[in-house]
């Protein structure tokens, strides 16, 4: 008992001196640090992602980030903002908002970012949102198509980038009506806050669906559930297949529906989330000849558009600066977040604080350049990024086509509410010389 | 007995003020990591009652903490009740749990129990996709809001809701040792002493090994279910990511480098559990940076670790170096 006793009070002296040290560890950062605003110095200024590296839904997004690091490393060869390097931290989540939650800590207390740029998921942001409020760090161009993330009231630091979910399958519903009437059509939707989303989109505008079928997010790495899926769709009768989920899901509906033989036999519709092609060719080779054929909508120009000037400077930046990686839609969706984050840091002046960064969006923001076709909606009053997309016909290599013919880009534009959808035509900021921003 | 016991007291409330008091001294982070390692204390003092001292183990207390976790959270949402009252809903439900795991452990020993919680730590956590109300792979938020005002008038300045988390958790944590402490120096302790020391010589006794050994699980998982509704709270919500099973094997681990017999060096292993990312992120920033190397280096330092005490010191650092004192 004695020496069980003495253990003890060791044992807690060990502790406390832990506990101590951990404190202390701590101290000078706080006593010394500089007046400036976190995350920036005379020569650097420091952002964040969080993005999944790992688990099932990293084949894809997973390249985001070094996209992104690429434009940023090429930005600041040629100056930099304002004389400031940029740094990105990248931090992976898995895809899990409890990972997102505890590397977003890690971001802003440890690394403590200036700025959060592109994080991903849905979920994953609402999981930090609270913390993110909270502490007032502006979190740019979430690299998600919720539309509550417009919402200046819920969300005052967050600005949205992509169009919404919402926007998205009213779109699509749009587009169904207009080019595929009398179909039958299945939707697969991932059931999160962004399938959800996407669900109350086609309720707006009227589209039915001979069957509708959620998946947990996760769920799409498990062959018995993705021929649950198959199952379904072909119980249904459907011959058109909506898919409302990320790549990898994708990847194994059509692989999937490749196994059983339906090969010709589906028409499908992929949301922009889930019509990577590079990932679905990477993930299910297999399933390829299934994506000829198969429609997408997108926002940003086809990644295999070299005639396109945004798509050529990036694919030039990606060969310099982004080695051994193939200029995908995952790469483009990075550095067009990056370039619109350059801009925004250059319009916050050359003492750039948190509050003019925000500041600077909400008057500058919808004048920005980015590949994006539609036009950037940021404001005093909302936080919505582009509002509308373009259908295009994937080939078997993986190239998209406009369905009316190379070049001619169709949009469909509309709103995260009652609005009609829109067609319209493209008016985009010209690419900034050398795709260097002189905002 | 009784004079030492209000000295302890006093010592524990000297502990906790100044901890609570260090808390306005230090970095947001540092106020952050010293939450987790209070939660951690109490999932590792849960297992040193049920393994060190009641001789059973338990490789699922991960979903005992998700039990507490959903269901503090489920009464915080649905009930409204105040989150003291939310934690404590959280630790009873869990107890229930554990109550009927124990009946079954009870009848298992050795690696049987320890394969029966293992499935338990796999399986249960991935039932919050099959019900909705569990929300999913997404989780159920969960946020008790600021510090009342009382609390943060008195102490000054910016108090933030991490540091309302650190002072919640480290009552708790103190609450739970106080607790543990004087439960084993009680007929119960003793008891279950005696069943994981001899069991047929506690039978012949007339202890009920049975009964005795549920009681301990009950215990235990009480405890694993309050550290997992303080680990949502921390986190901000429940998501069956949050209870994976490395978490079950991390605070066995944090647990066996404590010593598995030593209630206060659930402290030390806590505080290893927090070290090692920290101390790995500094490692992998100076290795250049790679995010692979600071993710997977952690999980690499604690099972070396965790195979080093096994080997070297399977009692736990300490105590181990005591007895060789006294040979």
């Amino acid at each position: 008992m004695l020496v069980h006793r003495s253990t003890k009070r060791g044992a807690f002296t060990v502790a406390i001196a832990a506990v101590a040290a951990l404190a202390v560890s701590a101290l000078p950062a706080q006593a010394f640090s500089p007046r400036s605003e976190t995350g920036v110095t005379s020569t650097t200024i420091k952002l964040g992602i969080t993005v999944p590296l790992t688990g099932a839904a990293a084949p894809g997004y997973n390249k985001v980030p070094y996209g992104m690091k690429a434009y940023f490393d090429y930005v600041n060869d040629n100056g930099g903002v304002n004389g400031r390097k940029i740094q990105l931290v990248i931090k992976d989540d898995a895809y899990s908002p409890i990972l997102a939650k505890s590397v977003t800590n890690d971001l802003i207390l440890k690394d403590k970012v200036f700025a959060l740029v592109g994080t991903l998921g849905t979920a994953n942001n609402e999981a930090t949102t609270k913390f993110v409020n909270d502490k007032g760090v502006p979190r740019l161009f979430v690299n998600t198509g919720f539309s509550g993330f417009a919402n200046v009231k819920k969300y005052p630091t967050t600005y949205a980038l992509f169009p919404s979910y919402f926007m998205e399958a009213k779109a699509i519903g749009g587009y169904l009506a207009d080019k595929l009437p009398g179909k039958k059509v299945a939707l697969l939707y991932q059931d999160d806050d962004f399938g959800i989303d996407a669900l109350s989109g086609f309720a707006q505008v009227g589209t039915s669906f001979a069957v509708k079928i959620p998946y947990a997010s996760g769920s799409q790495a498990d062959p018995t559930v993705v021929g649950k899926w198959i199952t379904s769709i072909v119980a249904s009768g459907a011959d058109t297949v909506v898919v409302f989920g990320v790549t990898s899901a994708s990847a194994a509906a059509l692989g999937g529906a490749y196994k059983a033989g339906l090969a010709g036999k589906l028409q499908w519709i992929l949301g922009s989330v889930g019509a990577d092609p590079t990932t679905i060719k990477a993930v299910a080779p297999t399933a390829m000849p299934l994506l000829n054929g198969a429609i997408a909508a997108s926002f940003l120009p086809s990644p295999s558009d070299s005639a396109d000037e945004y798509v050529k400077q990036f694919q030039e930046i990606n060969a310099q600066y982004n080695k051994g990686a193939t200029f995908d839609n995952n790469v483009l969706v990075g550095m067009n977040a990056g370039m619109l984050a350059v801009q925004a840091l250059r319009a916050a002046g050359a003492t750039p604080t948190r509050a003019k960064l925000m500041a600077a969006l909400n008057s500058q923001g919808s004048t920005f350049a980015s590949a994006g076709f539609a036009p950037l909606g940021w404001s005093k009053t909302s936080h919505a990024g582009y509002n509308g997309y373009w259908f295009g016909r994937l080939a078997a290599d993986g190239s998209q086509t406009p369905v009316d013919g190379a070049g001619k880009y169709v949009l469909y534009t509309t709103d995260s509410s009652k609005g009609a959808v829109v067609k319209s035509t493209i008016t985009r900021p010209a690419m900034p010389a050398k795709g260097l921003p002189t905002n | 007995m009784r004079k030492s016991k209000s000295l302890s007291a006093l010592i524990f409330l000297a502990i906790g003020l100044f901890l609570l008091g260090l808390s306005n001294f230090v970095d947001e982070l540092r106020v952050y990591q010293g939450a987790q390692i209070a939660v951690y204390v109490i999932a590792i003092s849960s297992i040193i009652l049920l393994t060190g001292y009641s001789g059973q183990i338990s490789l699922g207390h991960g979903a005992l903490m998700a039990i507490g976790g959903y269901a503090a959270v489920l009464s915080y949402t649905y009930w409204h009740v105040p989150f003291l009252i939310a934690f404590t809903i959280g630790a009873l439900a869990a107890a229930l749990g554990g109550f009927i795991l124990g009946m079954a452990a009870a009848r298992l020993s050795g690696p049987y129990l320890a394969g029966t919680t293992l499935a338990l730590a796999v399986g249960l956590p991935s039932l919050a996709n099959q019900f909705h109300i569990l929300g999913g792979e997404q989780g159920l938020s969960f946020d008790i809001g600021e510090a009342p005002k009382w609390i943060a008038n008195k102490t000054g300045g910016d108090f933030t809701q991490y540091k309302w988390f650190f002072w919640v958790s480290v009552v708790c944590a103190l609450a739970t040792i106080w607790f543990i402490k004087n439960l084993l120096q009680s007929r119960f302790g003793r008891t279950w002493r005696a069943v994981r020391g001899n069991p047929s010589a506690a039978a012949l006794s007339g202890i009920n090994i049975g009964r005795s050994k549920v009681l301990a699980f009950t215990v235990s998982s009480a405890l694993a279910g309050l550290a997992g509704a303080l680990l949502a709270m921390l986190l901000g919500l429940v998501a069956p990511m949050a209870f994976t099973l490395t978490l079950s094997f991390t605070i066995v681990t944090g647990a066996v480098l404590a010593g598995v017999t030593n209630l206060a060096g659930s402290i030390v292993g806590a505080v290893v559990l927090v070290v090692i990312p920290e101390f790995t992120d500094a490692v992998a920033t100076h290795l250049g940076g790679s995010e692979k190397i600071s993710a997977n280096l952690p999980g690499l330092i604690t099972s070396v670790l965790l195979i080093l005490t096994v080997i070297f010191a399977p009692n736990g650092p300490k105590l181990h170096k005591r007895k060789k004192a006294n040979n």
